[in-house]
């Protein structure tokens, strides 16, 4: 089977702690992803993507962690969830560009569906990222479009 | 073969006519992209993409202009006009998404070397549009730092 590979580019006027805290903070991540990214964020400790109310979406493990530039980590189902299968990994790329952050996400090792579900999340998820840290506020009902 | 497609989807807290006339408003585009995007914007029309007060550094044709909806052109370079190597298709997709925008831009027809410059291009092009329409103020240098100055 095909894998494939995902890359979606967003320039945010932030700074890469900013940014870097808006995808390991659970009370901000659950703000513009209404979901949870839980983990101490140490290399080899486990982190979950908790839906509240909803139980968890994802699981892994965290494979790099060089705050605040580059956190990549694998992305599983975990055991009896309802959701296609997955078995990849997503890396985010921080970098400080002058004014601006350049957030670069790569999730590799995706399988068709998985592509098309990542296809359809990650604009959806960095959109409103982009939105919060830019103006505090968000994108309402940011996933009902996707 | 110049069949390569580049995909880039944004949701954006604005209109589909304020997403409609920074696309087509040469003021206004120049103020995000830096360069003005001038035509009438009616099917067969010419349009050209330009540094204010320069020549062209896209011509094209337009193919479809469904205001506040749709606008798909050709991209051709002025000094090779209908050559397939160096001619594509963008299209603009604008949905009404409920309080928000789906905008999604499909460049199509692209060659290997024009994906690899739309695909550092588009981003920087498109997040500073967002910020335009949410904040009413634009990115600092926004193709200077990381060699993304849009290409075609």
């Amino acid at each position: 089977m095909t894998k494939h590979t995902y890359v979606y580019v967003t320039y945010i006027v932030s700074t890469p702690e900013k940014v870097w805290e808006a995808l390991t903070d659970p009370q901000v991540s659950v703000i513009y992803w209404e979901r949870e990214t839980v983990s101490d964020w140490e290399v080899g400790s486990a982190w979950e993507l908790r839906r509240p109310g909803h139980g968890v979406d994802v699981v892994g493990e965290v494979l790099e962690s060089d705050p605040p530039r580059r956190l990549a980590m694998t992305w599983v189902r975990p055991a009896g969830h309802a959701g296609v299968d997955m078995a990849c990994r997503a890396a985010f790329d921080i970098e400080d560009a002058g004014g601006k952050v350049k957030l670069t996400v790569t999730h590799t090792d995706l399988s068709d569906d998985n592509l098309k579900g990542v296809s359809g999340g990650w604009p959806a998820v960095l959109s409103n990222l982009k939105t919060l840290l830019e103006t505090g506020g968000t994108i309402p009902d940011p996933f009902s479009a996707r | 073969m110049a069949n390569h497609t580049y995909v880039y989807v944004t949701y954006i807290l604005s209109t589909p006519s304020k997403v409609w006339e920074a696309l087509t408003d040469a003021a206004i585009s120049a103020s995000y992209w830096e360069r003005e995007n001038v035509s009438d914007w009616k099917v067969g029309s010419e349009w050209q993409h330009r540094l204010p007060g320069k020549s062209a550094d896209v011509i094209g044709q337009v193919l479809v202009s469904d205001p506040p909806r749709r606008l798909v052109t050709t991209w051709e370079a002025p000094s090779d006009r209908g050559n397939p190597e160096t001619s594509n298709r963008c299209t603009f997709d604008i949905e009404d998404a409920g309080g928000k925008v789906k905008l999604t831009v499909t460049h199509a027809e692209l060659s290997e070397a024009a994906l690899n410059d739309v695909s550092g291009g588009w981003p920087a092009v498109l997040s500073n549009l967002k910020t335009l329409l949410e904040t009413g103020k634009t990115i600092p240098d926004p193709f200077g730092s990381l060699g993304n100055r849009p290409k075609t």
